[in-house]
């Protein structure tokens, strides 16, 4: 505890939560839904195509996802840092916070699933997406939702 | 009205703006899979298929639209007089235009092209102006209570 104490008493906490520059805590709050809106609809995306209601594009056109949704994901982990020092002592202990990044961290072990399972050589290209990859595509979208969901309720809920 | 959304259900406010983080992520996902297409990237996909995903853009922003109508309807007063509200209106109707520009004048050209042929100039500034325009939205979105001449508290 006394570290997340120490950590919410740097100067860079304290100019993240009480700097009145727009470039503090709103720019780094408004990156990290730019980051949230780069991850969670690269990957909703990718899952409405593999439950085939997102179209037709072959799947070759989502090889390059994983870029977008690393970016984000980095953009994400950055600027959340960053918003965790200014309430550390808060947050270290606040249960949403962690039902967030459960919910991301299975989230992100689902996509690299996905991944593994349909975009590296395991699938032919015309072949039909299997049950098991279209339950993992359900169960992405439900994760992400839970994370959004989640993130937004740490505004509201101890 | 107003009243009743703001002060009697205490759960509409969080319920809604958990959909409008939802609804964003769906229309800048599908817009933006469209948009980089048009820009040039994923070469090989045929420009009508990447366009499927479209319809999955406007669900999202049906779903932001009637959220943000719960918002400005509960708190006019913090919407009405932000700047960056008016910004905010001034880029959707950026991107609305560019949309509509693109289903009257280009759709049917760009429709044809092959899928492995190099984008036109006129693609590729409709799919950066419709990118830049959603992400402006979404941060005059997000900044709007900290430009608000008169901040409030519950951001």
């Amino acid at each position: 505890m006394a570290f997340f104490t120490w950590l919410q008493d740097t100067p860079f906490a304290h100019w993240v939560a009480s700097d009145p520059s727009l470039l503090a805590y709103p720019t780094i709050l408004t990156l990290h839904t730019v980051g949230m809106a780069i991850v969670v609809g690269t990957c909703v995306v990718m899952d409405l195509r593999l439950l085939g209601i997102g179209g037709d594009v072959p799947l070759s056109a989502l090889s390059r996802a994983p870029r977008l949704v690393w970016t984000g994901f980095f953009i994400n982990a950055a600027t959340g840092l960053a918003l965790f020092t200014t309430d550390a002592e808060h947050k270290a202990t606040q249960k949403v916070f962690f039902v967030k990044l459960s919910l991301i961290f299975l989230a992100l072990a689902v996509y690299a699933r996905i991944r593994k399972r349909v975009f590296r050589g395991a699938m032919q290209p015309a072949a039909s997406i299997p049950r098991e990859v279209k339950a993992l595509a359900v169960l992405s979208l439900i994760l992400w939702t839970g994370a959004t969901v989640a993130g937004r309720l740490m505004a509201y809920l101890l | 009205m107003s009243e009743i959304f703001r002060d009697q259900v205490g759960w509409l406010w969080p319920l809604c703006e958990s959909l409008h983080f939802l609804g964003l992520s769906l229309l800048i996902g599908a817009a933006g899979f469209f948009d980089l297409r048009l820009l040039g990237f994923m070469k090989g996909v045929p420009l009508r298929s990447a366009k499927r995903f479209v319809p999955w853009a406007t669900v999202g922003f049906a779903v932001n639209l009637l959220t943000g109508l719960i918002f400005f309807i509960s708190q006019p007063q913090q919407y009405a007089t932000n700047l960056a509200m008016w910004f905010k209106v001034l880029f959707l109707l950026v991107a609305g235009i560019n949309a509509m520009l693109f289903e009257t004048s280009f759709s049917d050209r760009l429709m044809a092209l092959e899928p492995d042929a190099e984008m036109p100039m006129s693609a590729k500034v409709i799919g950066a102006v419709s990118l830049l325009a959603w992400f402006a939205v979404l941060y005059f979105g997000r900044m709007l209570p900290y430009l608000d001449p008169n901040p409030r508290s519950g951001v």
